[in-house]
């Protein structure tokens, strides 16, 4: 090629990307170093403030909020990561057995809470579990034994938000799983019917192990996605106690935003960074450790 | 089956192919079909009540006992939030700034997903590894330099400050890339010396190529922008710069807590994202296929 | 000569004409109130608004109370943003001027305006300053106080020949009196609100103070010494009804208010602020029982009743701050409120303006003149930048004595915790 051409090349790619390069480092990668600059002071939100060294780091690891955020982050990573993807693939499955306009009809509501807005899912929710009047008190009533308000009892909290959480974003799952199950070839199936095999034993022999990545992926991004809870956890606790259910983020906004720590906010922030980034990488090698032993 | 992105290729509904060997009576078939209707209406059985409640007047809403139908019929719910809030300037607001992030989101992802496919430019390979690194960093971590930035920015309160940090969606520019990679890198090199440039190719050829791939990122971003909770919320103080989706949860009517006008105003938040998904509910199952990067 | 006298005259018109629709100022108004306040709010700003049509117009925007206000007003005045005026709490006040989310008032403005600390009492205008300088205008003192179903008392015999409760003083008394009343058919002797941690430090603080207790020390230590043991007795006073089923346990706000209106409690502690509630709902018909409301009863030594204020500032926005023009209408606006303080105690609070309080009319509104004899023994929160509405305090609250008067922990280890934690946050 000759070199006029490839500077030409050239030029026409730095054009190309320059609007969304001078975005990603504006708006992307100076905000992310300041943010580690910000962690080693002691700044205000708004200000300057003065350079302390690891003193919020320090104090991050004697923090009894920043344990309780983690482990709350954690225990609502459990609650819904895992129960996410198996109804999800269960909606998949059930989805996918129907044809023509039900399966659209049935789709559209399993997939429509998955379009809202988070303030649309938390007032409907709210208003659903209200004490008084809520619907949901009926079968509460009835299997609890009492009324429960459900977004002030603290054990209740964090499950009841989760399982919204999973009413609210299984649809996207349920999206991937269908995709995932059409691209499983339907002479598989044909066959092993012809072998004689159950509904069952067709599931775990060859759906599950076919749908295997599919699995993996929907898991890999529900868990990145719910580490970095906030919106609904935070909706919810409004006028109640914010600290016993504090999830991570729910705290960088409260020490930024209500007590005024950029600096400290900074650092927690850091630590959710680095936390999932390790996380991303963990989860990743052992997905791809257990695809390679098939 | 791969879970690499490799061809763009629209998932279709409708899985017939190997259901077809069922066709004789089945039993147990017929209880599946019946209980994926029968969850699938409890699923969908909150969208409904909220729904319900609203056209309920407020005495009927907090009578005990399950209505499933309002005795009374009203729409004053929606007349009380249409006219007593100023729902109509956060419609305004929402609208202008999920529409922008949208076409800038789609204009700089499509430019520089394309440079990074079918151009040979020193640092390509050192963009494409931190766009796909950025992943994995929480966009929510930095909500305080953010909100530092776009204060010396002075663009608090102002529709450019809620737009700006959500420009930051790399999805987009992967998708795109892997896109543009279907194509024969011999094309381009067939129509340059044809005497075409690289924008007119891409913005005359590849990208009317396939209408439907920048169509569903383009909803699929819309949605997103529109359903932001966690920026809005910070970056908008005042009434009048509130997006639909923070004006409902922090504006409180002086009239005590009045439910079906409080769910009005969250359908109303609600219904044109659910209105966009009814529509174009093919472009949307496709655009979260094409994001994840499942091969459809 | 009657030409140049008409376009004189024209002139002046016009110059006035135009002056008239320069001057009309806008108010950007940030409040705090619903419910039954709210109502009575919204009727005084339409008022004002209709009353000063070509001067001045208050724009008003009610945002969700407690930390969601004070947390968007901070951030706001921090990056200059915010309203012109909005309703503050004076316990918040020293946190308030330490954040910088406070503009000051100077003399000269408060004199030019009007406004005048002889219309005040001396403690309440002293708590608008920090450091001698003012920072706000008091708008009235709210309390809590015990609401009571008249029927259900005189039944249990705790209604005097007055009609009002008699025997109610003293922990131990007031505890006997609960167990009559649940004896009496009644599900609940008193209801609470034990899911809310500012409610639960009303109440704390209240009976706290009635032994003298100090919660921050002139040092800035918290629960320094004895007074450890008056908070872990002030929070096991409350913990043992909601042990011993007299008061119900982990119920919020609304449903707490729900179990005195529907007759299952036969009192409620609350703030003044819920007596539009029970007024309405009686000039309904809908409350089935009569009511009334008296000062807390005095469980220890002293009388003594936690006490706020809502008060008006003015926040400091930086970069952007008020325009004198601006400032004199926030400050007649500000005054006209005060001077029509009247109608906002219908909702139940004290004015802070004296000659409304010692107006006749005011002296016959029922009940607050029955409870309003608690403002000569109110205590106020601690003046300190951990304290307030919305502070470190108020959290601390939520998260260890809640739990505490809900049985999830012992008084003497949350209390323990509470001062750790409080300590642990002066620098």
């Amino acid at each position: 090629m000759l070199a006029s051409t490839r500077r030409a090349e050239r030029r026409s790619a730095f054009i190309l990307i320059a609007p969304f390069l001078l975005i990603y480092l504006v708006l992307f990668i100076y905000p992310t170093l300041k943010m580690l600059e910000l962690s080693f002071t002691n700044a205000p939100l708004i200000g300057e403030g003065d350079w302390v060294y690891f003193k919020n780091y320090v104090r991050l690891f004697g923090d009894r909020l920043f344990k309780t955020a983690v482990w709350n982050t954690g225990y609502f990573v459990v609650l819904t990561v895992v129960p996410n993807v198996a109804i999800g693939l269960l909606i998949a499955l059930m989805v996918d057995r129907l044809k023509g306009w039900t399966q659209s009809i049935v789709l559209a509501a399993f997939f429509l809470p998955y379009i809202l807005p988070v303030s649309v899912v938390f007032l409907m929710w709210r208003w659903i579990l209200d004490l008084q009047f809520g619907i949901a008190q009926y079968p509460i009533e009835l299997f609890y034994g009492e009324r429960v308000p459900v977004f002030r009892t603290i054990p209740w909290f964090l499950p009841m938000v989760g399982l919204i959480t999973i009413w609210w974003t299984n649809g996207f799952n349920v999206l991937l799983f269908i995709a995932g199950l059409r691209n499983i070839s339907p002479e598989i199936y044909d066959a092993a019917a012809i072998d004689g095999a159950n509904r069952w034993q067709l599931f775990w022999k060859i759906t599950w192990p076919l749908i295997w990545p599919v699995t993996a992926l929907v898991a890999t991004i529900q868990l990145i996605l719910q580490l970095k809870i906030f919106d609904q956890v935070y909706l919810f606790s409004i006028g109640g106690r914010s600290e016993p259910t504090m999830v991570l983020v729910q705290y960088i906004y409260r020490e930024a935003f209500q007590r005024n720590h950029g600096g400290y906010a900074a650092t927690i922030a850091t630590a959710l960074f680095v936390l999932i980034a390790a996380l991303s990488v963990l989860q990743y090698q052992v997905l791809r450790a257990r695809g390679a032993e098939r | 089956m791969s879970v690499e992105t490799g061809r763009i290729k629209l998932p279709t509904i409708g899985a017939e192919g190997r259901h077809r060997r069922l066709r004789a009576f089945d039993m147990a078939g017929l209880v599946l079909t019946l209980a994926t209707f029968v969850f699938a209406i409890i699923w969908a059985f909150p969208l409904y009540w909220a729904m319900v409640t609203t056209l309920k007047p407020e005495y009927e809403v907090v009578q005990p006992g399950v209505r499933l139908w309002p005795e009374t019929f009203t729409l004053e719910a929606y007349a009380y939030v249409l006219l007593n809030t100023k729902i109509g300037l956060w419609y305004l607001n929402s609208l202008v700034t999920s529409a922008a992030v949208t076409m800038i989101v789609i204009f700089t992802a499509a430019t520089c997903g394309y440079a990074i496919s079918q151009l040979r430019f020193p640092g390509r390979r050192l963009l494409y590894l931190t766009i796909m690194a950025s992943f994995m960093v929480p966009i929510q971590a930095l909500i305080v330099t953010h909100f530092v930035l776009m204060s010396n920015f002075g663009t608090l309160n102002t529709w450019l400050g809620i737009i700006l940090p959500q420009l930051i969606v790399p999805v987009v520019v992967i998708v795109y890339k892997q896109f543009f990679d279907s194509i024969p890198r011999d094309f381009r090199e067939a129509a340059i010396m044809d005497g075409a440039n690289d924008f007119q190719l891409l913005f005359k050829i590849y990208l009317p190529m396939n209408w439907g791939v920048t169509t569903a990122l383009a909803i699929i971003t819309f949605i997103g922008a529109w359903n932001a909770f966690l920026w809005p919320f910070l970056a908008q103080s005042s009434e009048e710069t509130m997006n639909i989706t923070v004006g409902v949860t922090q504006v409180h009517s002086a009239f005590g807590v009045q439910y079906a006008r409080e769910l009005a105003g969250a359908v109303l938040a609600g219904l044109p994202v659910a209105l966009a998904y009814l529509i174009f509910q093919r472009r949307v199952t496709q655009a979260i296929t094409l994001s994840a990067g499942i091969k459809g | 000569m009657r030409t140049i006298l008409k376009k004189a005259l024209l002139t002046a018109a016009l110059i006035a004409f135009a002056a008239g629709a320069q001057a009309k100022e806008t108010i950007v108004w940030w409040d705090f109130l619903s419910g039954g306040d709210g109502v009575r709010m919204k009727s005084l700003i339409d008022q004002f608004n209709k009353e000063h049509a070509d001067s001045i117009e208050i724009q008003a925007t009610t945002l969700e109370w407690g930390v969601p206000f004070y947390t968007k007003v901070q951030t706001s005045a921090a990056v200059g943003e915010g309203p012109d005026v909005m309703t503050y709490h004076l316990s918040r006040l020293p946190l308030g001027v330490a954040t910088g989310t406070l503009r000051e008032i100077t003399p000269e403005e408060l004199k030019a305006a009007g406004l005048s600390a002889d219309n005040y009492a001396p403690a309440n205008w002293k708590a608008a300053q920090v450091d001698g300088k003012q920072y706000a205008i008091p708008f009235d003192i709210h309390s809590v106080v015990l609401y009571y179903n008249k029927d259900k008392l005189a039944a249990a015999g705790l209604l005097g020949q007055d009609g009002l409760p008699k025997g109610l003083d003293g922990v131990d008394n007031f505890h006997a009196a609960l167990e009559k009343l649940k004896a009496g058919g009644s599900e609940y002797g008193v209801s609470i609100h034990s899911a809310a941690g500012d409610s639960q430090w009303r109440i704390f603080y209240s009976l706290f103070s009635q032994q003298g207790g100090k919660f921050l020390s002139d040092n800035g230590k918290f629960l320094e010494g004895d007074n450890l043991d008056k908070a872990v007795k002030a929070t096991s006073v409350v913990a043992k009804w909601v042990a011993d089923g007299l008061a119900p346990k982990s119920t919020d706000y609304p449903a707490s208010i729900a179990l005195f209106t529907s007759g299952k409690a036969a009192m409620h502690i609350n703030g003044v602020w819920e007596v539009p509630t029970f007024t309405d709902l009686a000039k309904q018909n809908k409350l089935g029982f009569e009511w009334g409301a008296i000062q807390l009863p005095t469980f220890f030594d002293q009388p003594a009743t936690w006490a706020d204020s809502h008060s008006f500032a003015i926040p400091n926005r930086k970069g952007k701050e008020i325009s004198p023009e601006k400032l004199k209408a926030v400050l007649e606006t500000v005054k006209w409120m005060n001077e029509h303080s009247l109608f906002w105690a219908t909702a139940g609070h004290i004015p802070a303006f004296s000659p409304v309080t010692s107006s006749d009319d005011f002296k016959k509104m029922q009940p607050n003149a029955t409870y309003s004899t608690l403002a000569k023994t109110a205590v106020f929160d601690p003046s300190s930048k951990l304290a307030g509405v919305a502070s470190p305090v108020y959290d601390a609250a939520g998260n260890f004595l809640m739990p505490a008067i809900n049985g999830e922990l012992d008084p003497q280890a949350a209390m323990e915790q509470m001062r750790d934690d409080l300590d642990g946050q002066t620098e």
